[in-house]
């Protein structure tokens, strides 16, 4: 019996149409800039200056704040210089600029392809190193992984599960991951469940990879037969629905608990990771080697089948460099966004460069992103059914045009994880989730700030 | 019949007659003791409750006053000094006459000047906007143009050009409340001394790129290149940044930085037009006629 979440939800088509291209290394560019805030929390403080000379792999930034991550060179270089540079959506964030010379990696990572099954059993090391490599969660909000790795006090896991449920449309890097690199996955999620105590271990996948569910239960088992440490971890089949790949609702789909209002899954007893997290985890312990690549898809329905890609790419690379490599923008693209059609970005500035999360480039034509005229709300409740955190959005829309802060937060705006369902489910085009997405950063606040106040 | 109306009447008096001296009872038993200062105060007020004072409307700004010790803290922004003279009138207090204020808009980035390099087909609103991204033209810093500012304003003092794309600022109407200045996610708009004769010079631009990024970015972007501050005699200009700023407690309006701006980001409104002279600095902020559609940028740099 395959699960799924339990409210809401939306079955959009889910367009893997890159589905079959293997992971292709990306060549380096000339020029690569390396921006500090590629994390959740505080953007990392550098600590080369022009004319230094950096190897690939080596420290340039460090954390600036207890919620912040390690940044490493992900090429060879010489330090041009350091200063602000805009990223994808225009802002200005510091950047190091290096440029390219042939890869020298530094001492001490491991850069062969051999598979270390040997998990090291000092957990305190363990930690050290994915803190040390910069590893944050790649399942799209970039939180520091050794902080999530960590309970507070009190608080105990019960099951990992790791995420490989790539509900998004179109977006294809985490299925080919789980097909190349199944075992090395496997290793990092089995060192990750040593972490935390050995808890139980869930491998979420949707049923519209089975090609992934078969070879990542095939490796398992191998690594079950011929290693210690992998006892206790399972391959589940998910039901096809986004947002599945959401934290709180892979851990009802999972665990059937549901996480309360401004929870966190570790009240519950579970933490969620990225099949691509588990990757860099394994990458980090067991080769010391810093998260400076990731793999990026370039697809879209507007390209031909021989253009799309799925890129290793490294940090800092230009946008509109990897769009070069790939063939070019095509003509029709109206759009391009970063991330998945649902919850992605748009673009507004190619010069922009990659960063840990980076996960998609996708081509939209106007017919398919412009947006329709809204018209008036006719009370269907259609967004109210798709809510996968059970809020009624065309409630909230209206408060929030009134600035209804009281009501705004009894109806649990708080709660909105931002997935898009109601925007794509209302037939009156309203931009429900434009407005919502503004109040509830409103609503937050106020409700920090009472809790702030409430302490001293 | 008439027994019924009769009894109704005599039933409906003897109720009211006793409830009026149950509410009597308890008004007096509750009453709450109020400064009758306070709607002495909030009679001269403007009424408009539009919080520009930073009190949650009139009666809240009456209540401030009457508990201050000195209204060096107080100002309705709306009423001005006659306003405020009467409240110190009432209180008995003494009040120092403030310059008035009023908003201006510090954006100059025009259809024309400031060509746009991605479309924006969302809501319709700066602070969403914001929220996405820097906005649809190269500067990061500029007027996004979805008019959240004319929303803000209850006195009608602001509107959209649909010409520029700018908000602009009818000074006769506006209250120098500063409900714009906190509507705007990119802090465009600044209150800043009315001025002699509502002479005033400003720098019409908040971008802090520098120079060469800002200049490609906007025609009248400020460059921060520092000629206005090394003019300017009275030593009311300040460049950091990559961005030049008027202290307008210092500016004595003689306008020698206005001619010295390369981009023509600092503007000079509603001094006296000297006809004869060649090449007298527009005395109003340039409106761009009509400007033609820029060149059509990369198609794909659209936004959502």
């Amino acid at each position: 019996m395959k699960t799924t979440f339990s409210i809401g939800g939306i079955h959009p088509n889910d367009s893997k149409i890159s589905k079959d291209c293997k992971i292709e290394v990306l060549p380096l560019p000339e020029v690569v800039y390396v921006s500090m805030a590629q994390h959740l929390g505080a953007p990392a403080t550098p600590v080369v200056k022009p004319g230094d000379t950096v190897k690939t792999g080596q420290v340039i930034a460090e954390p600036a704040g207890f919620i912040s991550a390690f940044v490493h060179s992900p090429v060879t270089g010489t330090v041009k210089s350091v200063g602000p540079r805009k990223d994808l959506a225009g802002n200005n964030v510091t950047h190091v600029e290096i440029s390219v010379e042939p890869d020298q990696w530094a001492e001490g990572i491991d850069t062969s392809d051999t598979l270390v099954v040997e998990i090291p059993q000092d957990n305190k090391f363990i930690l050290d190193r994915i803190k040390a490599c910069g590893v944050v969660g790649l399942g799209g909000a970039t939180f520091p992984t050794h902080v999530k790795l960590c309970p507070p006090p009190g608080k105990k896991a019960d099951c990992l599960i790791l995420n490989g449920a790539e509900c998004e449309p179109y977006l294809t890097s985490d299925y080919r991951i789980m097909l190349e690199r199944s075992k090395e996955i496997i290793v990092g999620a089995a060192i990750m469940k040593q972490v935390l105590g050995g808890c139980r271990t869930v491998i979420g996948i949707e049923e519209n990879k089975p090609e992934a569910i078969k070879v990542m239960s095939e490796s398992l088992a191998e690594l079950q037969k011929t290693a210690k440490g992998f006892d206790g971890i399972q391959v589940m089949s998910l039901k096809k629905k986004y947002p599945q790949g959401g934290e709180k609702q892979l851990i009802d789909a999972v665990m059937k608990r549901q996480v309360k209002s401004m929870g966190l899954p570790i009240d519950v007893g579970a933490v969620v990771q990225n099949v691509a997290t588990s990757l860099a985890v394994y990458e980090a312990v067991q080769k010391n080697k810093p998260l400076i690549t990731n793999v990026m898809t370039i697809t879209g329905d507007c390209l031909p089948m021989e253009r799309q890609h799925n890129y290793l790419f490294r940090i800092g690379m230009p946008l509109s460099y990897i769009a070069q490599v790939a063939g070019g923008v095509p003509e029709s693209a109206a759009k391009i966004v970063s991330g998945g059609p649902m919850m992605g970005k748009a673009i507004s500035n190619m010069d922009a460069c990659t960063v840990k999360g980076s996960s998609s480039l996708l081509y939209f034509t106007d017919e398919q992103t412009r947006r329709k005229e809204a018209s008036a709300c006719i009370r269907c409740g259609k967004c109210a059914d798709a809510c996968p955190m059970g809020l009624e959005p065309f409630l909230l829309n209206k408060y929030a045009r009134n600035g209804m802060m009281e009501e705004l937060e009894e109806n649990a705006i708080q709660d909105c994880i931002e997935c898009g369902c109601c925007l794509y489910s209302c037939p009156a085009n309203i931009p429900l989730l434009d407005v919502i997405r503004i109040a509830k950063g409103d609503v937050i606040r106020i409700i920090r700030g009472r809790a702030a106040a409430a302490k001293k | 019949m008439t027994q019924t109306i009769i009894w109704t009447i005599a039933i409906i008096t003897i109720l009211g007659a006793v409830l009026a001296v149950v509410l009597f009872l308890v008004a007096k038993k509750f009453k709450v003791e109020e400064d009758p200062r306070i709607d002495q105060v909030e009679k001269v007020l403007p009424g408009a409750n539009c919080g520009g004072c930073g009190q949650a409307g009139c009666h809240a700004f009456a209540q401030h006053c009457v508990e201050s010790p000195d209204l060096g803290a107080c100002f309705c922004p709306v009423g001005g000094n006659d306003v405020m003279q009467k409240v110190a009138d009432v209180l008995g207090l003494k009040v120092e006459a403030k310059d008035p204020m009023v908003a201006v808009v510090r954006c100059n980035g025009t259809c024309e000047n400031r060509p746009r390099t991605s479309e924006y087909g969302g809501y319709a609103s700066c602070r969403v906007k914001a929220s996405l991204y820097s906005g649809d033209t190269g500067c990061s810093f500029g007027c996004l143009g979805c008019g959240d500012c004319v929303s803000a304003c209850s006195f009608g003092a602001l509107s959209m050009d649909p010409q520029t794309g700018l908000p602009v600022v009818d000074q006769d109407k506006c209250t120098a409340c500063g409900a714009c200045v906190k509507a705007c996610p990119k802090n465009v708009i600044e209150l800043r001394k009315k001025g002699r004769k509502d002479m005033r010079v400003f720098v019409s631009c908040i971008n802090k790129d520098k120079g060469a990024v800002a200049r490609k970015a906007c025609k009248a972007a400020c460059i921060g290149c520092g000629k206005c501050a090394k003019v300017c005699p009275f030593e009311a200009i300040t460049v950091e940044n990559n961005l030049a700023y008027i202290d307008f407690n210092k500016c004595k309006l003689c306008k020698k930085c206005v001619a010295e701006c390369p981009t023509g980001a600092i503007h000079a409104v509603n001094f006296p037009v000297i006809p004869p002279k060649p090449a007298a600095p527009a005395p109003k902020p340039a409106v761009a006629p009509a400007a033609p559609e820029a060149p059509a940028a990369e198609p794909v740099k659209k936004e959502e």
